[in-house]
Formats: C-alpha cells, structure tokens, sequence
C-alpha cells in the first residue's frame, strides 16, 4: 500500500445489507448496478475487499436520528409498511383482506404507490441502514464519535464514498422518486445537533435534489448546490432558478437548471462558471456530494447527455473543491443512475479512483466484462426502446470495454447552439442573483481581454505614473502603507487581517479573491496596510459586469475596510489614492452599495444611516446617488448606485450609460 | 371551482376610527397591499382571527389600500406647510378607504372572480354574505346586512394556478397532442398510465389558442417515465417529452 500515500484517508462505506434496497426486477433502480460496482472495484484492484484501511463499518440510523428530518408518523408507517402483509394480518388477528386495504391505503398516503416507490417487506430496515451509512460518513469525517474511533487523527478518514446512499427525494412525511429515508439530510441534521459546522451540499444528479432542499430551505448553515435537467419537463419539476431559500437561508440554496440534450462542453462550462464562486462565498466546513450518474446519455430517465468525461470533471471539481476549501474533508454519495451495467460500475469505479488518488486503467478487466456484458444483453433490446421513446437518438448498441467513453459513441445533438446559448443565460442569471459582484468579478465567466495591454495603462494613459505607488499615512491605531496597482506578488505576502471578511466571510478566502482580483489583467486592487503587512482596507476597480456590457470606459468601485479599523478615516484615505488617476475624468465610475454586504450589526446602526455613510464617503469623491433598475440594487430599497461621470467624458457615452440605469432587464431567462 | 375553495378567511383587519399610521403598520409587518374595514365590534377582537362561524362575520365597511395610503402620505406631506389638517399618520381609515363595491360571495365562479379582477384593474376582491335586516319594516327601503366572509386576491389565484397545474407535487410533464380536439389519444393514455400504477397530478386540456395546436398537458407523478413512453409509441400515441416530439402512427 506504500505506493498510494492517501488511500488510508479515503473509505469506501458499502455494506452487503444495502443490496436488499431492492423494489423488484422490473424497477429501474437495480441492486445489480451495486453488485456491479463491487465487482468492478475488486477485479480492477482499485479497491481491497481484505484491506480494512479502505473500509468504514456502516450501522443503521435509530429512530432518533431518522426524527431529526422525518416525522414520527411517517416512520411509523414505514415500519408498518415494512412487515409482510400475511404476518400482520396473523399477529393482529384480522382479515387479510381488511388488512390489505388499510396498508393500500396507508402506502397512499406517505408515497408508496405501486409505481415509482412500492412498499417493501423490510424496507425501513434497509432505509436506515442506508441512511446510517451516510451518518457514520459524515461524522467520521467531521470526527463526531459516531463515525468510529481511530489510532491517530492521521488515520482519520478525510474522504469516504457511500455509493448506496444520495436518497435525495425522500421529504419529511412522503417517499418519492425511489427514495425512503433522505439520508443525507438526516446526516446533515445529526452533524448541525452535534456542532455548529457549515455544510455544503452538491448534488450532480440529473433530478433536483428536492429532498435535501427542502430540509435545509431556511437553514443559512447548509448550502444546497443542484445541478439538474430542468423540471420544465423532468421529475420532480422544481429546481428553479429562482428556488434561493427562505427566511434566513435566503441565497443559501442554489438551483442550476438545464436544458435537456446538455452535453459534457455546456455542463462542464455552467458547473465550473458557478461552483467554485458559490463555494467560496459560502465557505463551507465539510462537502457532500452526490454522485448520481444519470446525467449520462445512456440513461433511460432522462436527457442530460454527459459522458464518462463529464462525469469525471464533476468529481474532479468536487474533490479540488474539498482540499481547497474545507482542508479536503468531503463524503459522496451514489444518488441515480439507471444504467445498471454500462455506466454505474464505471462512473463509481472513476469516482473511488478520483477519491482515493489512484490512476484509473484504460480498459476494464476483461473478467468483468464476460461476467456482465451477457446480463446487459438480455435488456439491451427494451433499453433501445426506451432511448428512442425518450427521444434519444438510439445510442450504440454495445457494451463498453474502456472506463472512459469513446468520442464517436455520442455524436453531436441537433440543436447544441441553441441549448449551449440558453444554458449560458441561465447561468449569467444565477451569477446576478446569488453571487455577490465583488466574487463575480474575481471569477470571471469569460476572460474578457481589454482592448489595451492591461488596466494599468488604460488608466494612465499619459503614462505619467510609476507603477503601484507606495504613500504612508497616519492613522489612530499607528501608520498604514497605502498601495495601488498591488501585483499578486504582493498580495501573496501580505496577510488579511482578522476583520476583513464583508464579501467571503472568512479572512483567509478574502485574501483569495484579493488574489484573484490581483492576477486579473481587468482589475486594478489598491490596499492599505501595516508595516508588519495586514491588510486592512481595499479599493478594486474593475470593469463592470454583463448589466454594462457595451461600454468601455464603465469602471466599478468596490471599497472594503477591516472592522477592527472603522471609524479611522481610513476608507476616505484610500479611495481618495485609490482614485488618483490619470484618467479619472474619462471614465464614468460607479459603487452599487448592497446592503447584505453591510456590517451593520458590527456598527450598531441601521440600514438607511449605512447608506448614508456610503453616499457621503463616495460623496468626497464626486459620485452622486442615481436611480437604476440594476437587478442587485433594485433588489432591495436600501441599496444605493453612486456614480461619478468624467468631464471628459462624451456626452453621448453620458446618455447611453443614462439610459442603461433604467433600462429593462435584459438578461431574459429563456 | 368556487371562490370559497381558495379564499383567505384568516383575516387581518381595521376598523373606520383607526388611524392610518395603524393601518400602514399592518400592512407593513403582514407585507399586505389590502385592508378590509370592517364594523367595530364589541369587545377587542385579536387580530388575525379566523372568522368561522356566522355569528362572528364582521359588518363590511370597506376596502384601504396601500395605495390610499401613499397618496394620502403624499398629499400631506405636499400640503404641510400651507393647511391645518392633521398629519396623515393621525387621518382615519374612513376618510381613505373606498367602500369597495366589487365584491364576490364565496360561491361566485373563480372564472368570473378572475375575470372582474382583471376587467376592473383590481388586485383584490372581498368575499362576502348578503343578509336581509330583520328589523325592516315593510315599505321601508330594502335595507341589508353585508359580512365580510373572506378575501380573494390575485396571488391567490396565480397560486391555485400553479396548484392546478400540479406544480407543488413531485412529477412531470407530458403533451398529448389532440387531433382537432379528440380526446382518444388522452383516454388511451390515461389508461395505459392506470395500468402502469402511474399517479397523475393534474390534466389540462385547454381551447386551442392561435398557432398553440389543441393538446392536453398531463403531470404524471413518477421519476420514470420511460415504460409509459415505450407503451405510448407501440400503441401510436403521439406524444412530446423535453423537446421530443413523436408524431403517432401505428407501428405494433
């Protein structure tokens, strides 16, 4: 094992009790895919049946811990439910017939029809053991007794993967869409009972994650991430943009619909434009992902599209997701996927391969494929079927020998343009709505190139200036060094100081995007500092975002200073260096002032005095406030749009930029 | 459908005597546009109350609005200097409201509710019982009671829309192209779907509009939908799923 350093950090949760989550031959969610998968794992060696450094025991949820999401009655039924007719009907002395009746009607009512979700003699105890599963992961992760105990911290897991869990349509009081027990949210509920943690949840299934939603709808501690199909057509229909939680957790649930026949380039594109910037405004503790693999175009639910390259970038993203933000602690869990043995074994196999660091082979074993190909052939026929009456274009009849799909299999859909085009404003509306500008800006959608060599010369056009000035100043709480133009050479020595945390929350992600902000070739960063290299305040010009696309010389003004250094004069300070420009009289500068960024509760004063403050500091400057239909400041009535026009500036520019303040919407959503 | 189906009885009102400071309070921490005025009734009756049995229905006075407020903030604050009329914080409801005669009973149609709120511009409709006064004598003006029952406002009916619509039970969509209205297709349909133990949340089949060709719109409550359409295509109902259309004809 010496050659795989991290494999003793990564567990695999798989107990052979989980394959009795079985609702029949017919159904589509199979216990075969498990099977399947265990069998992939073992015969390509990427997993150790005998190796209990990759193990991690599973035990069943008890009924307290199921409480914490689901309600007793429903519980209840699901145990009722769970006993074979015939000895119920023995034990309570009554007819069978009666009984049959009152279960029918029983299973009705908490979701077990006889279609999608039946009633299964010995289903709770199934659903708890899987939801179990889910709980003993995550707390072994986060390092809660219930995840076992360990030698040595060292020894401690840091990623497992629970492929049978991701039951993510299970509500409080109804099973739904194949789903019991929603295990991750009764794992997340038991983390948040035993510590304050912020938990993010990704769920790259194809079907919203409604059950994990709708748990944690008004929770601002759990962050729910969903990539989907839209529910314009596809189960279970929500998954709207517009879902962003309720009350508190408003902004704290992220939806990203998308068109049926995606593809891999489109999805990989709308995922990586709004992960990295939603993880890193949420700073979260611990990541669980589920892994559900019925995005794939082989898939007899639905329409995504992906391939196995698709897929992978999903785990590869989560998992760079994990170590850059939550020091790597990360659980993933199974989810759907309905192709039971083409592309589950081989989706999960990458995604314990991506967990555990190890090089995926090219081909399967052939041992594998014999013993499997012959039991996909038996069904390849309907699967045909299906794929056409889904409106797929007939896949190609044969078995996959390699891990990663092959290119030609999936030729190019029809209407790509159009459906890459309408993902693309979905995703530019979801970056307006839950992304605040400043981390909008450090992560651009598209890198945008300016049409000089870099800002630095746009706003010195008479090139009289040396780069990043350096001018100290005095302030109450001793000497602060004022710097513009800082390069991320600079920005990369310094150290935010604890107070400075307005747009990531946390110091040390504000020092992130202080880094990215640094790098962009768009931005110009100014910041006030220590001698002993604190940052305390910084100013950050940088174009302005889609709303004031079209024009050139539109420069946003964003201000931050550290809250242990108000009331200091320093933001005055700054701006004004910050803003002595060359070319300060040809640009029109504004500040959108958002009033969920402010620290309000910190200065114990109110909103409106807030924004007064803001318009008086911006005031010094010559902004003036204007009216604007902007989504984000029209948002809510107390945030205010400064703006500061250029004498220079030509007066049909002025009129256009006017016009643009109150101009309708224009990201149309589809 | 019937207005009593959707309404709001969980009332919150104001009386004629209350100041519009006190009804702008309301409507500010409910995040209401409407009041209805009703009748002062003996006794403090806590706000919110649901209005069950008849004996408690109020006396319906009239309707204020959020807009009669702003005006009348408005207006004072342009008039302040110049007269001696009170701030508009100290004005009553009476001199604001209007005596809102667009009203429904609860057994009024939805279509007819929808249809007057849209034709008179308004936002919100009280629902309301007409009782004879007993106390008339013959040859009097016919005098009557009117009681305040419930409200019906425009959110309500876009909600018992998208409730119509299935929108807030897990499912999907399914078009059911109708050759020149024919239900055929839908009923095979439907039976197919009976015999599938698939669960269907809602059907709508509305009057071809122009260029929107006659068809049915059928949520089914399953994540797999895949047997149902196999069965669709081999009995050659047409059907379209996610953008996909299949045309029908017979093939098996």
């Amino acid at each position: 094992m010496d050659d795989r350093p991290n494999l003793s950090r990564s567990r695999l949760a798989f107990d052979q009790g989980e394959l009795a989550y079985d609702f029949g031959p017919e159904h589509p969610m199979k216990p075969q895919r498990l099977i399947a998968l265990m069998d992939l794992l073992k015969t390509s060696e990427l997993w150790k049946p005998d190796d209990k450094q990759c193990q991690l025991p599973i035990r069943a949820a008890t009924i307290e811990e199921l409480k914490l999401i689901h309600s007793e009655v429903y519980i209840t039924a699901v145990q009722l439910l769970s006993v074979p007719e015939e000895i119920d009907a023995f034990r309570n002395e009554i007819e069978t017939e009666t009984t049959h009746i009152i279960m029918r009607e029983l299973a009705e009512q908490y979701g077990f029809g006889e279609g999608d979700t039946p009633a299964l003699p010995g289903m709770h105890d199934v659903s708890a053991l899987i939801t179990g599963g889910t709980l003993v992961a995550l707390s072994a992760v986060m390092g809660l007794p219930e995840g076992g105990t360990f030698d040595s911290e060292d020894e401690r897991p840091l990623h497992v993967f629970h492929p049978a869990g991701g039951l993510h349509h299970a509500q409080a009081e109804r099973a739904s869409g194949f789903c019991v027990y929603n295990d991750v949210s009764v794992a997340i509920a038991r983390l948040l009972e035993e510590r304050e943690a912020k938990v993010l949840y990704i769920d790259f299934d194809a079907h919203h994650g409604d059950g994990v939603q709708r748990s944690f709808y008004d929770d601002p501690r759990v962050m729910t991430i969903s990539l989907h199909e839209t529910g314009r057509y596809l189960f279970p229909g929500t998954g709207d943009v517009l879902e962003v939680g309720d009350g508190l957790g408003r902004g704290y649930s992220a939806n990203i619909p998308l068109e049926p026949f995606t593809e891999d380039d489109s999805y990989i594109e709308a995922m990586n434009s709004l992960l990295p910037p939603l993880v890193i405004s949420f700073a979260p503790d611990v990541i669980i992902s589920n892994h559900g693999c019925d995005t794939h175009a082989w898939d007899p639910l639905t329409h995504l599209e992906l391939t196995l390259s698709g897929i992978r970038a999903q785990m590869r993203l989560a998992h760079q997701l994990a170590h850059s933000y939550c020091e790597g602690r990360w659980v993933a869990v199974g989810g759907g996927g309905y192709d039971a043995y083409r592309v589950v074994p081989r989706a999960w196999s990458m995604l314990w391969a991506e967990i555990s660091d190890q090089t995926l082979p090219e081909h399967l074993p052939e041992e594998w494929v014999q013993r499997w190909r012959p039991l996909w052939l038996k069904e390849a026929e309907l699967e045909e079927e299906v794929q056409v009456a889904l409106g797929k274009a007939p896949g190609v009849a044969s078995f996959p020998t390699t891990f990663l799909d092959r290119r030609e299999d999936f030729p190019a859909q029809s209407r790509r343009t159009t459906i890459t085009r309408s993902n693309s404003r979905t995703v530019a509306f979801l970056r307006q709505l839950l992304l605040p500008s400043t981390v909008r800006k450090a992560f651009p959608s598209t890198q945008r190139i300016s049409p000089m060599a870099g800002i630095f010369d746009l706003l010195h056009i008479r090139g009289s200036q040396t780069p990043s000035r350096i001018k100290t100043i005095e302030s109450p709480a001793g000497p602060l060094l004022l710097r513009d133009f800082c390069p991320p050479s600079l920005v990369e020595r310094l150290v935010p100081d604890s107070g400075l945390h307005a747009f990531a929350r946390l110091p040390e992600r504000e020092h992130q995007l202080l880094l990215n902000l640094a790098k962009s070739p768009d931005c110009a960063l100014a910041l006030a500092h220590t001698p002993e290299g604190e940052i305390v305040a910084q100013v950050t010009l940088a174009p302005g975002d889609d709303w004031w696309d079209g024009f050139e010389n539109v420069y946003e003004v964003t201000i931050e200073v550290s809250s242990n250094w108000r009331r200091m004069g320093i933001a005055h300070k700054i701006l004004d260096f910050a803003l002595e420009l060359d070319a300060l009289e040809d640009m029109i500068l504004f500040a959108m002032g958002l009033s969920w960024h402010w620290d309000t509760d910190n200065l114990k004063i109110s909103v409106h005095r807030y924004r007064e403050l803001i318009a008086r500091l911006f005031g010094s400057q010559s902004f003036e406030e204007f009216a604007t239909t902007e989504p984000d400041i029209s948002m809510e009535p107390g945030n205010i749009l400064l703006v500061r026009v250029g004498k220079n500036v030509d007066q049909l520019v002025v009129k256009r930029f006017l016009d643009r303040l109150l101009s309708t919407p224009h990201l149309a959503r589809w | 459908m019937i207005v009593s189906e959707i309404m709001i009885t969980h009332l919150v009102t104001v009386t004629p005597d209350d100041s519009l400071s006190h009804a702008a309070n309301l409507l500010r921490q409910h995040q209401f546009h409407h009041l209805p005025v009703v009748k002062p009734t003996h006794g403090l009756k806590p706000q919110g109350q649901q209005y069950t049995t008849h004996s408690s229905w109020p006396a319906l006075e009239g309707l204020v609005t959020s807009h009669d407020i702003d005006l009348a903030a408005t207006l004072g604050a342009e008039n302040s200097h110049t007269n001696d009329q009170h701030p508009w914080q100290e004005r009553r409801v009476a001199e604001v409201m209007n005596r809102s005669i667009m009203r429904v009973t609860p057994t009024t149609s939805v279509a007819a509710a929808a249809q007057m709120l849209v034709e008179q511009g308004l936002n919100c409709l009280p629902v309301v019982e007409y009782e004879e006064a007993l106390n008339t004598e013959p040859g009097e003006q016919h005098d009557e009671h009117v009681f305040l029952v419930g409200l019906l406002t425009r959110s309500d009916l876009l909600i018992e829309f998208a409730r119509t619509l299935g929108a807030f039970e897990p499912g999907m969509n399914l078009h059911i192209p109708l050759h020149t209205g024919n239900p055929t297709s839908l009923a095979k349909m439907l039976l197919l779907a009976a015999e599938l133990h698939i669960k269907i949340e809602s059907i709508i089949v509305a009057p071809p509009k122009k260029g929107v060709p006659h068809a049915a719109t059928v949520r089914i409550g399953t994540i797999n939908p895949a047997p149902l359409l196999v069965r669709l295509q081999q009995a050659g109902i047409p059907y379209s799923f996610a953008d996909f259309q299949f045309e029908g004809g017979t093939h098996g």
